[in-house]
């Protein structure tokens, strides 16, 4: 008798366990609350536990729950299994590049309707180039929550101590160079060439630059130049820098470690990253986007601000946009619409403009002082707006990801251990190739 | 497991003598029989118990571990990306891992690993064994400390390596340079690029795994610790040096030990490169130095949403295992048939 | 020259003292049975000798060297052990031949020679088997010639037979005589078994809590047992003690007796049930072994007494019996000390 018992009651144990696992996806709409997929940083998911209390305060029974993933690998692994499994969020965030996947393959919810018939939104608010990213074979899909693009963060305290005029509007990669060049500095504050030949000698103190050897990175340089990254910006096959004005964008970054010495070697980006290294006042200049704002909010040791991507023929910006968008098998459609719309809405762009973490996709919002804020370094945040107008998007395909990290892997070598220039490009073709093939287009 | 060397049936007394009760009288009593027949046998009703002891796992091997795995098994012959239904692909999965180049680095990667790997655990935790079996001051710290990497989470076991592999402030870099120039070693060399250079990155998640063959160790300390005093004494009698006591006498009696600790590690070695390479060097050094079969997957898999295809290539990494096993065991098998246990 | 020499040997074990200062000699080619009870300290008298326990106070000598600080590969003993220690990996031919092996004989010399020693135990059909295969019997042969096959200057043994079934036991020991008397080599046997001891030994010593209670042949350990130790250790059923001014008198002459308590002794086949002026007594219970009985009466002042009887004439249980024992088949011992009071 009691063996048995003790049977059913394990069996008991295991049905429950998978019964759980089912029931979770399947609450009345009303009594579950809606569930938001992000990723980030502490400070970020701050914000967006700010926003959800904002809005369940300004609407009483509405409620939101906040899902954290720890990185973006996370976030699509999660995002994948869940909608495997029949129980996806109701929305997450997610970045127009690696969207794709899921648009392709349906996950992703229609909002055209939705937008048409809503009051509290009107497209004609957002920066149309982000809504532009988000659009798949015609239809809206997700709503970009900022729009972005590179700058060059540069720390003012060390310009001033080395009497090096600071990067200004309208200059070119020459100058880029140049600025780095005069920045590098080793211990005692001389100018200091660190490439491999003399950097055993002496180690800089101080890099000019720090820029990640990739294709997002990489893009903007080869537009500005006049070429392309792929052959075919509307319906890529392969990643295509083979062009003169394409090598000679990438000739140009991966000499800022081969010749010039400029950026820091792999291993001492390993041994400090380079958003860090510019935290500790070891970097003069970084290349990167307006993410890194918030962190660096907390610099209390110098001044800091941003300038333009330097430019080589006509400015122009790569877009860095992340939006909210509607999972199909949701199952609290509505509530997560009530919830998009908030967020999207100006109090709601406002609430996470404030953590400087973005630049608002809405117009308005971008132009108040919750973007501009004088009193919130860098001064001139200008300069994201500017470049929005020139800013283009990179190809949304649904093999995005594996191309970007493919891409990583081939620049990295190029940029720190100095392949040749013909075998990069050819690599990045012939290696791209099958992705491309296998990849869907919006 | 441990090889006595007294006889099989009339069990042999342990070192104690017999007691007072059978010292008076001349004849002594027969040596009690060991009990067997007690679990086993044809008794239904233990029968029953043990069926009813081994539900609960068979319940959760089933449902946790032998479903999902056909269920994979099946998906590796499909198209899948987790979100729309799968697709019937026949072969085509594997014809293509055939022709994918970070399949067969992975798979390169993989059985290099656990061809230096496996044997390096097994040997240091031998070492470990043989040095810690005895009592004597501090064994038992020692233990623990060889005991405590193990006991570590894995992912905060990676964080910590990635912080001691760090190239310019990490401490097993800061220690090579002491006494060396300008960030070189004393020798003049340059310490290892653990995180940027592919043969020191497949060097250093090595170097990481030995340190968690503490489940290893300590099988090893259990069976070194059953291997009868006697045999030692007497090989101490015969004058015997410590080389040739190991050789002739600890390893072979070890030897089946060692065996199935080996089989158990090449099973395990393709599962803990993962933690390493997924925190620790993200795949890298580029191109894939250190992308492993399990990382492949994983990427494949969940960040590339290609289920079906990584369904396809962890097919293939079973089948490795099973091979890998298949060999070892005949090997054993061999070795075994020298022993009449 | 002696072949075996303990001098003072004290020995512990973990903070215990489990050898007190003991003395013995063991002559060249001479066979000594180290009996006692178990906890006496045999085995730890052949392990000092080996050298796998160290000696707190004394000296060790085999022939004639002083091996006190030696280890155990260079004092030329071998040892059979209780479980015998056979190389389970090892054939019978291979672990007869590992002591050969380590010391760097040559391989084919060292074959040979474990050939010779198994032939000389009687184990030479068994070369090739592996010990899992071999009987208990067989296992203590294949010891036996592993430890002869080097011509060792000592033989330890300790209790070889003691896993053996009795059969087997009785004919081990004849045979372990027999080689003893063929090699003629210097031999400490440890046994717990009085038989074994008395069949075999030139000498016994025995012992008690890790002293020497005696040393003597065996016609000395069992005719003038130096303590009540000895006399009860040693014979089956045990000596029979009373007090000497009880119940019970012996018959014959007296010795002289002193001022001070006695105890006597005497064995139970000195014991006559019919005596005339005999103690009376109560047969208690009755223990027939083929043509002899034991029976195990009460005296009247109430102290237990076993007689030997043959079984033809055993008395029944529950009859008064008139108990009878000579003077001259008694041993006397001082009450106080246990030690034998010689007249």
């Amino acid at each position: 008798m009691k063996p048995r018992s003790l049977l059913a009651l394990a069996l008991c144990a295991a049905l429950g366990l998978t019964g759980c696992g089912s029931g979770s996806g399947s609450g009345s709409s009303d009594s579950s609350p809606v569930k938001l997929l992000v990723f980030g940083a502490p400070e970020e998911l701050g914000a967006y536990r700010t926003l959800i209390e904002a809005y369940q305060d300004a609407r009483p029974g509405e409620r939101v729950q906040l899902i954290e993933a720890s990185d973006r690998k996370d976030l699509l692994a999660r995002l994948a299994t869940s909608v495997a499994g029949g129980a996806p969020p109701d929305v997450f965030l997610m970045n127009y590049r690696f969207y794709g996947q899921f648009a392709a393959k349906g996950v992703v919810e229609p909002l055209d309707e939705r937008i048409a018939a809503s009051s509290a939104l009107d497209p004609a608010d957002y920066y149309p180039v982000a809504m532009e990213a988000f659009k798949w074979e015609g239809a809206q899909l997700c709503l970009p929550q900022n729009v972005s693009s590179l700058a060059v963060y540069y720390n003012r305290t060390l310009f001033t101590k080395y009497g090096v005029p600071e990067p200004k509007a309208g200059w070119t990669w020459n100058d880029l160079v140049g600025t780095a060049t005069l920045m590098t500095r080793d211990d005692r504050g001389l100018v200091i060439k660190g490439t491999e030949a003399e950097g055993a000698a002496r180690l800089p103190a101080v890099h000019g630059l720090g820029v990640e050897p990739s294709i997002i990175r990489l893009a903007p340089l080869v537009w500005s130049n006049g070429g392309e990254i792929v052959d075919d910006p509307d319906k890529p096959t392969r990643l295509a820098l083979d062009s003169p004005a394409a090598r000679e964008a990438l000739r140009n970054l991966v000499d800022l470690r081969l010749a010039y010495g400029v950026v820091p070697t792999d291993a001492e980006v390993e041994a400090e990253d380079d958003e860090s290294r510019f935290l500790n006042g070891r970097l003069a200049m970084l290349m990167t986007s307006r993410r890194a704002t918030t962190n660096f909010r907390t610099i209390t040791g110098f001044e800091w601000d941003v300038a333009p991507m330097p430019v080589y023929r006509q400015p122009v910006g790569v877009l860095h946009s992340d939006a909210y968008c509607m999972t199909r098998g949701s199952k609290n459609k509505d509530a997560a619409w009530r919830f998009m719309e908030y967020a999207m809405a100006e109090e709601g762009q406002r609430i996470i403009a404030a953590t400087g973490r973005t630049v608002p996709s809405h117009i308005g919002v971008s132009r108040s002082p919750a973007f501009l804020d004088p009193n919130q370094p860098p001064r001139n945040s200008q300069v994201f707006l500017d470049a929005i107008p020139t800013v283009r998007a990179l190809p949304t395909v649904s093999t995005w990801p594996e191309i970007e990290d493919l891409s990583y892997g081939i620049l990295e070598n190029a940029m720190h251990r100095g392949d040749k220039l013909d075998d990069v490009v050819r690599e990045l073709d012939t290696k791209s190739r099958p992705m491309f093939a296998r990849g869907e287009n919006g | 497991m441990s090889a006595r060397s007294g006889p099989g049936l009339r069990a042999p007394q342990p070192r104690t003598e017999d007691g007072p009760a059978s010292a008076r009288s001349g004849p002594a009593a027969p040596q009690p029989r060991p009990k067997i027949r007690t679990v086993s046998g044809p008794d239904t009703r233990s029968r029953r118990q043990l069926v009813l002891m081994l539900a609960p796992y068979l319940v959760g091997l089933v449902g946790l571990v032998l479903v999902p795995a056909v269920v994979t098994l099946a998906l590796a012959f499909t198209e899948y990306d987790l979100l729309r239904p799968p697709a019937w692909a026949g072969l085509d999965n594997f014809t293509a891992l055939v022709d994918d180049p970070i399949f067969r680095v992975a798979l390169l990667n993989s059985v290099v690993f656990a061809l230096v790997a496996v044997p390096l655990r097994v040997l240091l935790a031998l070492g470990l064994a043989l040095l810690l079996h005895r009592r004597a001051v501090g064994t038992g710290t020692a233990r623990t400390a060889a005991l405590l990497p193990t006991a570590v989470p894995e992912i905060a076991y990676g964080l910590l390596w990635l912080w001691l592999f760090n190239p310019l402030y990490g401490p097993i870099n800061q220690l090579l340079r002491i006494g060396g120039e300008q960030g070189l070693t004393v020798l003049g060399r340059t310490p290892p690029q653990w995180l940027t250079d592919p043969t020191s990155a497949r060097a250093g998640i090595i170097l990481m795994s030995l340190f968690t063959m503490g489940e290893t160790f300590v099988v090893l300390l259990a069976a070194r610790r059953a291997l009868p005093r006697d045999v030692y004494e007497m090989a101490a009698i015969e004058d015997a040096t410590g080389w040739d006591v190991f050789r002739r006498v600890t390893l072979p009696l070890m030897a089946p030990v060692l065996a199935l600790l080996a089989v158990r590690d090449a099973i395990a070695s393709l599962h803990f490169t993962f933690v390493p390479a997924f925190v620790v060097t993200d795949g890298g050094p580029p191109p894939y130095a250190t992308t492993y079969l399990s990382l492949f997957v994983y990427q494949t898999g969940f960040e590339y949403l290609r289920y079906g295809y990584a369904a396809a290539a962890t097919l293939v990494m079973m089948l490795l295992t099973v091979a890998a096993v298949l060999v070892q065991w005949r090997l054993i098998r061999r070795y075994r048939r020298l022993y009449t246990f | 020259m002696s072949g075996l020499v303990l001098d003072g040997v004290s020995a512990a074990y973990r903070g215990t003292t489990v050898l007190h200062e003991v003395d013995l000699t063991v002559e060249r080619g001479e066979l000594l049975v180290v009996l006692g009870p178990s906890g006496a300290g045999k085995s730890t008298v052949l392990r000092v000798v080996a050298g796998l326990e160290p000696v707190t106070t004394g000296r060790v000598h085999i022939a004639g060297r002083d091996v006190t600080d030696q280890r155990p590969g260079l004092r030329n003993v071998s040892m059979v052990f209780q479980s015998y220690a056979l190389f389970p990996h090892l054939s019978v031919v291979e672990n007869i031949a590992f002591g050969m092996e380590v010391r760097d004989i040559p391989r084919r010399q060292a074959r040979e020679r474990a050939r010779a020693a198994a032939e000389t135990v009687g184990c030479a059909g068994l070369l090739d088997r592996r010990p899992g295969q071999l009987s208990g019997g067989e296992r203590q042969r294949v010891a036996l010639a592993r430890a002869l096959v080097r011509e060792p200057d000592v033989f330890l043994l300790d209790e070889p037979l003691s896993n053996l079934d009795l059969a087997l036991r009785v004919e081990m020991r004849t045979e372990l005589r027999a080689l003893h008397d063929r090699i003629g080599a210097t031999m400490v046997h440890v046994t717990h078994d009085q038989t074994e001891a008395l069949v075999l030994a030139d000498r016994i010593a025995v012992l008690r809590d890790g002293r020497v209670e005696q040393v003597g042949t065996p016609d000395q350990i069992w005719r003038t047992p130096a303590s009540t130790f000895v006399a009860r250790f040693v014979g089956s059923p045990a000596m029979n003690l009373l007090p000497a001014d009880g119940a019970l008198r012996p018959n014959g002459a007296a010795p002289e007796l002193p001022d001070e308590p006695l105890e006597i002794g005497f064995r139970p086949e000195a014991v006559t049930l019919d005596a005339a002026d005999g103690a009376p007594a109560t047969v208690e219970r009755v223990e027939v072994i083929g043509e002899d009985a034991y029976a195990y009466l009460t005296v009247a002042a109430g102290q237990p007494v076993v007689a030997r009887v043959p079984a033809a004439r055993r008395p029944d249980k529950g009859a008064t019996v008139r108990v009878g024992v000579r003077w001259a088949d008694t041993h006397l011992f001082h009450a106080a000390s246990g030690r034998r009071y010689a007249p």
